[in-house]
């Protein structure tokens, strides 16, 4: 071989990797997510998980402080009778609020992401959102349903639905995604019927056809309810 | 014949060059590639399916939730001590203003305070409309809603008929009068946007909100006892 080939040799491969990499560079800096963009990326992940880890200790303190204080009133519910009257006032009207964990007959519904459709316009029709669990919630209120649990978190009368597709957020809790269960304590058999009313739930109902979107239910002799772990606070509102 | 050896020769280093020419195109063609696919799969792993701005949403949202979380648990922490200092009718007073917050909080007794009030006058709305306007508040920070002096809490069913939409079984006609109570300056955002929406909705004639220092509501809701819950 002589020095003119290798030497043209040299040249192609000089300059085939310089293309390569112009190109590999170019693709990164525009078509490519930056390593900046990553790194960006995995500092609002951490965020959020550092976020969520404050969120479930605040609420284990809350939930912890909420049985020292009841208590301390039972002790002094226990020193007058009228304090116990009063007690007995609060205990009720938490139980309605969801303050109280309970149990009971009752019905566990489970609803689950579908398949995605082919139809790219229709893409989150196939996740679980959070009209859906409201939905669900709504009927089973509406059905005979004394309390209500969604994947853990109890319902209570301030109690606000959000999210975006396939995130349900529920009060101040971290976002819930399916599978989402729903425990509902109440009269099993209405709420029963109500599920099993093919009127009811529209719009899951169509999606169960088009993105066979998941939706199970069973009845239950005794189901258990966990007890409201975050804020309740109205500093707004003032009895008139 | 040494003149064709040549001639093979000289060939044969030609076509060499052109092989190691292509080789070393396809190793780097190969190399881009790589890179790039590398590159996706790194991505891929790292967002989960969830975008940049949904994270950025999620943060706000946890960032207000915290900031609940804390101001409740401050408030337990006081009423906590004022149930361990163990003074006379310390624990009466406690329970009374219990009482008194959640009977408010439930619905069980009228209420008043700052907030807005919305008023939506359309033909063909629907209980779907009226509930997501209902989530949007509440998401929004109201603690207290009332529509066309109907109280409105979690729970309480907004169901479509056959007439028109009703809220715990009595139809509520347009207009609807919402009034809430809670963080002005959130609801007014909150309401702000919503009637911005529905006023490009061709079935609203009318969509607008006044915020009031003080906003009353004095309809409220029946506790239904429980039959078949019983406590832990």
């Amino acid at each position: 071989m002589s020095r003119q080939h290798l030497a043209s040799i040299a040249l192609v491969a000089v300059v085939a990797t310089a293309t390569g990499f112009v190109l590999a560079g170019q693709i990164k800096a525009q078509l490519l997510t930056s390593s900046n963009q990553v790194a960006r990326y995995q500092a609002l992940v951490r965020s959020v998980q550092d976020l969520e880890a404050t969120n479930a200790s605040d609420r284990r303190q809350i939930a912890g402080l909420r049985a020292q204080i009841d208590a301390l009133e039972s002790e002094a519910a226990a020193r007058s009778a009228a304090t116990q009257a009063l007690q007995n006032q609060v205990t009720d009207l938490r139980a309605h609020a969801g303050l109280i964990a309970m149990h009971g007959p009752g019905v566990q519904v489970e609803l689950r992401n579908g398949v995605p459709g082919p139809d790219a316009g229709s893409q989150a029709g196939y996740l679980v959102n959070f009209q859906d669990v409201q939905d669900l919630v709504n009927l089973l209120f509406a059905q005979g349903a004394e309390g209500i649990s969604v994947s853990g978190r109890r319902i209570t009368p301030l109690t606000a639905f959000s999210g975006s597709a396939g995130q349900v957020v529920i009060d101040q809790g971290p976002p819930l995604s399916s599978p989402i269960t729903i425990l509902a304590v109440g009269d099993r058999n209405r709420m029963q019927a109500a599920l099993e009313d093919s009127t009811a739930l529209p719009d899951i109902r169509a999606r169960q056809v088009q993105f066979q979107l998941h939706l199970t239910y069973q009845g239950s002799a005794d189901l258990s309810l966990p007890a409201y772990d975050s804020s309740l606070q109205i500093p707004h509102v003032h009895p008139y | 014949m040494s003149i064709r050896t040549k001639g093979r020769s000289r060939g044969g280093s030609r076509s060499r060059a052109r092989g190691i020419s292509v080789w070393l195109i396809a190793f780097l063609v190969a190399l881009v590639a790589t890179i790039q696919i590398r590159s996706q799969a790194e991505v891929e792993r790292s967002l989960v399916g969830v975008d940049t701005a949904s994270l950025a949403f999620l943060i706000d949202d946890l960032h207000r939730a915290n900031d609940a979380l804390d101001a409740e648990r401050s408030d337990l922490a006081q009423r906590q001590a004022t149930l361990q200092s163990g003074s006379s009718g310390a624990a009466d007073q406690v329970l009374t203003d219990e009482a008194n917050r959640l009977r408010a909080l439930e619905g069980l007794v009228s209420v008043h305070g700052p907030g807005i009030v919305m008023v939506i006058d359309a033909t063909g709305l629907t209980a779907v409309d009226l509930q997501d306007a209902l989530n949007n508040l509440a998401a929004g920070g109201a603690e207290a809603i009332d529509v066309n002096n109907k109280r409105v809490v979690t729970g309480i069913p907004v169901e479509q008929t056959r007439s028109g939409v009703s809220i715990d079984g009595v139809l509520v006609a347009p207009p609807w009068t919402i009034s809430v109570i809670g963080d002005a300056n959130r609801l007014a955002e909150v309401a702000g946007l919503m009637t911005q929406q529905l006023r490009a909705d061709r079935r609203v004639r009318e969509a607008t909100y006044r915020v009031q220092a003080d906003v009353v509501i004095t309809s409220t809701v029946s506790q239904r006892p429980f039959v078949y819950a019983l406590q832990t």
